[in-house]
């Protein structure tokens, strides 16, 4: 297990950006709660341009032209040493029908070799579970999900495709997720959602926000 | 106060400064891909830097003008023509009701910037009419613009400018980018991190705004790297287990899956916007002391001239 108040690493991203990274061994949810409370005192202090949380490290990005990388080394590791962390707000839960397979998932056959189960049960597998929604992020809408079972883990495609269709079910190695909106990717597709997670036009454009947890309903 | 799309060309978007601060929610800062070329056309045509202003990929861009105005290209060196006649790039003309403007024919770079006195009208979205296709924000409707769309136009606040040749970017075929480690840098081979420096790769088609896929000899890692998802900035090249680097431009992904080997300098991410497909694409390494001191030197460059305006 991972101690969550271990700290963690900051490094340089170039030149304008600063990352920090949690050790972990897979996926921690207390390394999580801590990503998304040091987000939220970045974002407060308004020295940066972006501060995107992930689901256990942390960019920022600043503008050069106004600080130097040292000094937002420093404003990093003030706020770590002097915040006190809480838990996170529990979100909402989510239904999310997924027809999974056929033209919807056509990595469900890698899946099933790979875990040596019928298409059945991957599909019980995968929607067993409540999953939490860990970040948002790629593409507007994309929701990246606590670990799936262990039975279903899988590398990415070593090639991206150049397509992969709205609300799209993927698995890249223990991560699961649901693609918002058509891009590119590599995640192993193995069932597709009707429901649109982000439109702009809404008068809530995202369906879903970090710290919501989803449910998959098999149609 | 209108102008109207005869040919909408390869793709032409409205775009201003972008959206920045939203990549948390997945929503990439986009903007002009090119912010210096596209603040150097409005600042000629009497526009604050950032007004909304067309971005033209690669050509075949037709306009009419419906009232007389003054306007300006810069970026990508294309072929212009108002009624025929040929006009000069980086400088401010004017046009009269009625005069059809084509663009055609990029020599060098891959995106020019039309920039008409007064601005671009469209609807903000989070607080930019940059254009951004995969989630149809920004522009009209969402959508890169189309044979018949009327575009109006603002009224301008000042008159054309000039801005010394010293200042317009020379663009080429070749783009050099100035760049550091990023975070997997040290999952490299040791032949890939001596590599990636010294021999250029080339821009495929699949490269848009979202990113490059840059084709070369193989960029290859000590071990296969199974990464969780990180964020991942505009500039940042990636590594796939095929070896075959992608290159994050203005509206590049929020997080990657794959080894972001090298981030592109601050200084140098304007030039992203001018890889076009076929181009050739360098790296070369920048030592972290230098980064400051670049960007102090190019800001201080245009901020007398460009009110506002910083890379």
């Amino acid at each position: 297990m991972t101690n969550p108040h271990s700290s963690p690493k900051i490094s340089i991203y170039g030149d304008h950006a600063i990352l920090v990274n949690w050790e972990t061994d897979g996926f921690s949810d207390a390394v999580n709660d801590m990503v998304h409370s040091l987000a939220t005192a970045l974002r407060e202090s308004d020295k940066y341009i972006e501060v995107v949380p992930g689901y256990d490290s942390l960019v920022c990005v600043f503008d050069l032209g106004q600080r130097s990388v040292d000094s937002t080394k420093r404003h990093i590791e003030d706020v770590l040493a002097r915040r006190s962390f809480g838990e996170s707000k529990v979100g909402q839960l989510v239904e999310v029908p997924v027809h999974y397979g056929g033209n919807d998932g056509p990595d469900m056959g890698t899946i099933c070799a790979s875990a040596k189960l019928s298409a059945d049960e991957v599909i019980a597998l995968h929607s067993q579970q409540d999953y939490r929604v860990c970040m948002m992020g790629f593409i507007p809408g994309f929701t990246f999900l606590s670990p799936a079972p262990k039975e279903l883990h899988h590398p990415r495609l070593a090639t991206p495709r150049a397509k992969v269709p709205a609300g799209s079910i993927g698995i890249a190695n223990w991560q699961t997720g649901i693609y918002g909106l058509e891009s590119p990717g590599g995640w192993q597709i193995i069932g597709r959602t009707p429901l649109s997670i982000f439109e702009a036009k809404r008068e809530t454009p995202f369906l879903l926000n970090a710290g919501d947890r989803v449910r998959f309903i098999p149609q | 106060m209108t102008i109207t799309i005869l040919q909408s060309g390869t793709q032409t978007l409205i775009m201003d400064a972008g959206r920045p601060g939203h990549r948390h929610q997945g929503i990439p800062g986009g903007g002009a891909a090119d912010k210096l070329s596209f603040a150097i056309a409005n600042h000629l045509v009497g526009n604050n830097w950032d007004t909304p202003a067309l971005e033209c990929a690669l050509g075949g861009l037709h306009i009419r003008f419906d009232e007389n105005y003054i306007i300006a290209i810069s970026g990508a060196e294309m072929w212009s023509q108002n009624q025929g006649l040929n006009l000069p790039i980086n400088k401010a003309v004017q046009v009269e009701a009625g005069d059809i403007l084509t663009m055609s024919f990029t020599r060098s770079g891959c995106r020019s910037y039309l920039a008409i006195a007064g601005g671009v009208k469209a609807t903000p979205f989070m607080g930019s009419v940059s254009t951004y296709l995969p989630a149809k924000l920004g522009g009209l409707d969402g959508e890169a613009l189309k044979t018949g769309d009327i575009l109006n136009i603002g009224a301008p606040i000042s008159g054309p400018r000039t801005l010394p040749k010293s200042h317009i970017p020379l663009l080429s075929n070749h783009i050099v980018l100035r760049a550091e480690q990023g975070p997997e840098w040290e999952y490299l081979s040791d032949a890939s991190k001596r590599y990636l420096f010294t021999t250029p790769f080339y821009a495929t088609v699949a490269t848009d705004r979202m990113g490059a896929r840059l084709k070369g000899d193989s960029v290859t890692l000590d071990t296969p790297l199974n990464m969780t998802s990180s964020p991942l900035l505009p500039g940042s090249l990636q590594i796939p287990p095929d070896g075959q680097p992608i290159l994050a431009l203005a509206d590049g992904h929020c997080t990657g899956g794959y080894a972001r080997a090298l981030q592109v300098i601050q200084a140098d991410l304007w030039l992203l916007g001018q890889i076009a497909p076929g181009a050739a694409v360098s790296f070369r390494r920048n030592l972290a002391d230098d980064a400051d001191s670049i960007l102090r030197g190019k800001n201080s460059y245009y901020a007398d001239l460009i009110p506002g305006f910083s890379f």
